[in-house]
């Protein structure tokens, strides 16, 4: 009963028509960069971050909420038509829809695609609605161990799944910390690493580091890159599934949606990670998984309702215990504490307006991005013609702005470009930048919560493992750690490092 | 051998060398109360280690499965790509000094050419464009605060 009387708040409070716009405008937002290569959710949001400071923090957050969700939606698009992903999270759905595509069939592998989209979107928003109040009440009972085991064993985690190579996954998280250092000390007002530059004392900031390692370093590597582009648009026809499409489909939506959802709320875990996972189990427990890569329907159902899924339960962290799963909730944070809203267990009893209003946000905008995904396609296909030469300056532009218009300073512009050549060059060591942006922003709360436990415990350790849920999250990480040495063992990100995707 | 891993771990290597040495000096405290290079000297400590850990495992196993450092490197339009990079440390530069419009216009000059030769009346009249559109959407529709320059708007 109260949980339809929240629901009831929210709707209240998303259907505004001010929140409406703002859902529309973020879902639209959303689709678009999905469906452009190169401009993906991250660097959309850092640009529009801005663009909110006058806004309520509730319409912020719905938009911002809808660029996510709506990218996972467009990125789907370039995989099917142009076997380019629009953003990470549709690399597997590269595999079978380019294929469904070159068979003919692109129309129905868009359709089901958005339709496993909306069906996971929604049961993910479901799913939120039930286990976001119970994890709150959990989370009350968290102190700075807890804080400080759960931020590891998300690192960790994300460590473990993302990259071939843990140890440089690793080495990226420690460098992440390290820059999260930059500025003045939380505690003792000191100045660190600042070199007498003004700008550095309030630290490095989320958006110019952000659009330096994704925005900037893709386009520096895409001016290098000769990538030709065969896009299928006359083939789009019959978007509507057919029966036998549905009944191939509706189990790996199902799986997908599970799984996704799951990933999706592990801290470290994402809709990329989703993809992949769910992507791997369809083809095992398929009957024909010869199928998988030549044009298999199931293999773009069950890849795009994970990453939609994941999308959703990635917000539950954030909102429920203020902790950011990924780089795109890292962003959320961001722009929740800057107009003020700390996000935490006590963001449900002291902003249930935003906190229900964001997830009713979530249901509409579900709704709107099927509305423009099935009609809309051919619009979005006349984007993919824009040729890059056209593109990346408009992206560059961007990128500079945005980065420009957060404190207005040219030195956060100069930051980006920095991040920019450093993003670049760790993409070339095959070194990854998620785990570098999540301990980035983790960093300050993460040596927050080590100073308090250890000031609390007079220094001794055996706090983070004398209290259950600290030990648990420890000991958990500390598994992940081994886990690889282990000779028989194979990790997920090893394995997926050696798909094909092309 | 491969040259790039090998540096790129060495450069890792002396970067958390600096960074141990800043937090010793900014005040590592005690672990019962940590002071402000706490933090930073463990981080810069993990960071070398691991490095260290990267490139000792590289050297033992001949960097196997790694790219070699041709395929990293070659096939690269280094011209392009610097000059991309230089005139955008240049537009930063100058970008409060020239203001928001004349530096776009300038960086788009260089930018709609860059990629492939196209006519110069083309360039200029996309640059205008394009700036304007910026400048409509992000000044007055989104009341950023871009520098107006010599120009004052």
């Amino acid at each position: 009963m109260d949980l339809l009387n929240y629901l009831v708040i929210g709707f209240s409070v998303a259907l505004q028509p001010m929140n409406l716009f703002y859902c529309f405008l973020g879902v639209l937002i959303g689709t678009l960069v999905g469906v452009l290569p190169g401009l993906g959710p991250v660097a959309a949001m850092s640009l529009l971050l801005p663009a909110t400071f006058h806004t309520t923090p509730v319409a912020s957050i719905i938009m911002m909420a809808g660029i996510y969700y709506g990218a996972m939606y467009g990125g789907s698009t370039t995989s099917i038509l142009v076997n380019i992903p629009g953003e990470a999270a549709s690399v597997m759905t590269c595999l079978d829809g380019y294929q469904m595509a070159r068979q003919g069939r692109a129309g129905p592998a868009l359709g089901i695609s958005a339709f496993g989209s909306f069906i996971a979107g929604t049961v993910g928003i479901i799913g939120m609605m039930l286990i976001s109040p119970p994890l709150v009440n959990f989370a009350l009972k968290f102190g700075p161990p807890e804080y400080f085991s759960l931020m590891i064993l998300g690192l960790m985690i994300l460590t473990f799944l993302t990259s071939a190579s843990m140890v440089r996954a690793l080495m990226m998280a420690a460098f992440g910390l390290i820059v999260g250092c930059i500025g003045l000390d939380n505690i003792s007002g000191l100045a660190r690493f600042a070199f007498n530059i003004p700008e550095l004392l309030d630290g490095v900031g989320l958006v110019p580091v952000v659009m330096g390692l994704f925005g900037i370093s893709e386009v520096m590597l895409n001016i290098e890159l000769k990538i030709k582009r065969e896009v299928f648009t006359s083939e789009v026809k019959g978007l509507l599934p057919t029966l036998g499409d549905w009944r191939k489909s509706i189990w790996s939506i199902t799986r997908g949606t599970v799984i996704g959802f799951f990933l999706g709320i592990l801290p470290g875990g994402g809709a990329v990670i989703a993809s992949f996972v769910s992507y791997a189990i369809e083809k095992k427990v398929s009957k024909h998984p010869e199928e998988f890569g030549k044009g298999a329907i199931e293999g773009v159902a069950a890849p795009e309702a994970a990453n939609n899924a994941a999308a959703q339960g990635a917000f539950i962290p954030l909102l429920t215990l203020g902790i950011p799963s990924n780089v795109v909730m890292a962003m959320l944070l961001g722009a929740l504490i800057i107009h003020g809203v700390t996000p935490g267990p006590l963001l449900l009893s002291d902003h249930p307006q935003l906190f229900w209003g964001v997830v009713a946000s979530m249901y509409v905008g579900n709704a709107m991005l099927l509305a423009l995904n099935l009609p809309l396609i051919g619009i979005w296909v006349q984007l993919l013609r824009v040729p890059y030469s056209i593109l990346f300056p408009l992206i560059i532009l961007f990128c500079l702005i945005g980065s420009y218009s957060i404190n207005n300073s040219s030195m956060d512009v100069l930051i980006m470009l920095v991040f920019g050549v450093i993003g670049y060059l760790m993409k070339k060591l095959s070194l990854e930048a998620a785990p570098m942006v999540l301990a980035f922003v983790l960093g300050p709360m993460l040596e927050t919560a080590l100073r308090q436990s250890l000031i609390k415990s007079k220094g001794s350790f055996s706090i983070f493992f004398t209290r259950p849920i600290s030990a648990v999250c420890l000991i958990l990480a500390i598994a992940l750690l081994i886990m690889p040495m282990l000779p028989w063992f194979r990790r997920p990100g090893a394995a997926l490092e050696h798909e094909d995707v092309t | 051998m491969k040259r790039t891993f090998l540096i790129s771990n060495l450069v890792w290597i002396g970067f958390a060398a600096i960074v141990c040495w800043g937090g010793l000096k900014l005040g590592f405290g005690s672990f019962h109360q940590p002071q402000a290079g706490f933090m930073p000297f463990l981080s810069g400590l993990v960071l070398g280690l691991l490095a260290l850990v990267d490139l000792i495992s590289g050297v033992i196993n001949h960097w196997k499965g790694e790219k070699a450092d041709k395929e990293i490197w070659a096939d690269i339009h280094w011209g392009k790509l610097l000059l991309t990079l230089v005139m955008l440390f240049i537009y930063t530069v100058f970008f409060n000094t020239l203001g928001f419009i004349i530096a776009t216009i300038l960086l788009l000059f260089f930018l709609y050419r860059v990629m492939e030769p196209r006519p110069w009346w083309v360039v200029i009249i996309a640059s205008f464009i394009t700036t304007g559109l910026f400048y409509v959407g992000f000044k007055i529709g989104l009341d950023s605060q871009l520098p107006g320059g010599f120009l004052g708007f």
